[in-house]
């Protein structure tokens, strides 16, 4: 069996499972929707409505929503040692790691087009650049989740994981926020060169994290 | 080409403790039972050969595929024990395997399809061990395989592991359980304090 298709069979276990047991998808979605409802409250509608801070704001929650889903997911393969059954498998590492960056990148698409929708309505923003402002949301999701769940398998079998992930997480992932940040920005305010030249920036940096995590994920995970 | 696993001057370190010292042991066809007080190293002898923790010291070699079923399930809470062995089947390219069936000959076809978290400790055992005959590896690791697990239970443990020594497999297993299976066993390993001697 191809390495991509071992990936894809992980994918699908993840998403199943997530699906039979959405605990972390509905902990995600209320935690997104609450930060862009007390943003609005906190700033009142005129400075929430400005596209910066609306768009600092959302990239914020979705970080914490990916922080959350992948340790709900981790948590789910330490329970009755699961993780033990695809890490003694042949490829079974390589294929964990990508499989879950898969799955992960499509829960937090879901999470990020519900907040995103949300934040639209609520703080009435106007979208210049429908199609950079999709290009824009698709490449930062992209990125987080192979930073995400790299740092959680190297933390793996660390008691503070959930301390521990968000504070190894966090500055790997400064470049992402800052890049998703000015890119949705931009296409909320009209600008498409700077949207698409933040694009470039997200596309670089998940390919480089993909490939940092699949060469040192076989080696990282106890 | 016989089935094997060995472990040569092995020595695994965890929490800075070394927990498995020295250790060399060959595994061959047929059946080996390793025994051990409490903290003797036995889960920690049997992952290493499993490949499941690196080795501080050391080499490993296997010949052939491994299959481990450790002292907890290994099943994915969520899924059901159908869609958990399905998934492992798939993963090693048996898309030929009849798990329905392995999980009825094992007595969990009735709750087959329900998440594995809503079917009890002695089921979600014996839906893991089903995976001796979905997984047909000729290296066959076993921790605890009695645990949880009724009489019937213990027989279909018994029957399954009489059946792999029957083809050539490579078993080991982990138990302090069932003294009468050691005049079955090819070889018998006494863990004591990280260290292994042949009974």
């Amino acid at each position: 069996m191809r390495a991509l298709d071992r990936a894809l069979l992980v994918a699908r276990r993840e998403l199943d499972a997530e699906r039979r047991q959405p605990d972390g998808v509905a902990a995600a979605l209320t935690f997104a929707g609450l930060v862009v409802l007390l943003e609005s409250l906190a700033l009142g509608p005129g400075r929430a409505h400005d596209p910066d801070v609306a768009s600092a704001v959302f990239w914020i929650a979705i970080l914490f929503a990916a922080v959350l889903l992948v340790s709900r997911s981790f948590d789910r393969e330490l329970e009755d040692d699961a993780i033990d059954a695809i890490v003694a498998l042949e490829g079974g590492r390589d294929a964990l790691y990508a499989g879950k960056v898969l799955a992960l990148a499509a829960v937090i698409a879901i999470v990020a087009l519900a907040a995103g929708a949300f934040s639209i309505v609520l703080l009435d923003l106007d979208v210049r650049l429908a199609a950079h402002l999709v290009l824009v949301a698709i490449l930062g999701v992209v990125a987080l989740p192979p930073v995400v769940v790299l740092v959680s398998l190297i933390a793996l079998r660390v008691r503070a994981r959930v301390v521990i992930v968000p504070i190894l997480a966090f500055p790997l992932l400064a470049p992402q926020l800052l890049a998703a940040t000015a890119g949705t920005s931009a296409a909320l305010s009209g600008d498409a060169s700077a949207a698409l030249g933040w694009t470039g920036l997200l596309a670089s940096f998940a390919l480089v994290y993909g490939v940092l995590g699949l060469t040192i994920v076989p080696a990282a995970i106890e | 080409m016989l089935p094997s696993a060995s472990l040569h001057d092995a020595t695994v370190v965890l929490d800075d403790r070394p927990v498995v010292r020295g250790v060399s042991v060959e595994i061959g066809p047929g059946l080996t039972i390793a025994r051990g007080p409490n903290g003797a190293g036995k889960t920690t002898l049997l992952r290493a050969i499993a490949g499941l923790i690196p080795l501080a010291r050391g080499s490993r070699q296997v010949s052939g595929g491994i299959l481990y079923i450790g002292h907890r399930p290994m099943l994915l809470r969520g899924l059901s024990a159908r869609q958990n062995l399905r998934f492992i089947s798939a993963f090693r390219g048996r898309t030929d395997a009849d798990v329905v069936r392995a999980l009825e000959h094992w007595g969990v076809g009735a709750v087959m399809d329900r998440p594995i978290e809503r079917i009890s400790a002695g089921q979600r055992r014996r839906a893991a061990l089903a995976r001796i005959d979905t997984e047909p590896e000729p290296v066959v690791l076993l921790d605890e395989p009695f645990a949880d697990l009724d009489r019937d239970g213990v027989e279909l443990v018994r029957d399954a592991i009489a059946r792999a020594v029957r083809e050539q497999r490579a078993v080991v297993l982990v138990t302090h359980l069932h003294e009468e299976l050691d005049r079955d066993a090819a070889r018998r390993l006494v863990l004591a304090d990280g260290r292994v001697s042949l009974a």
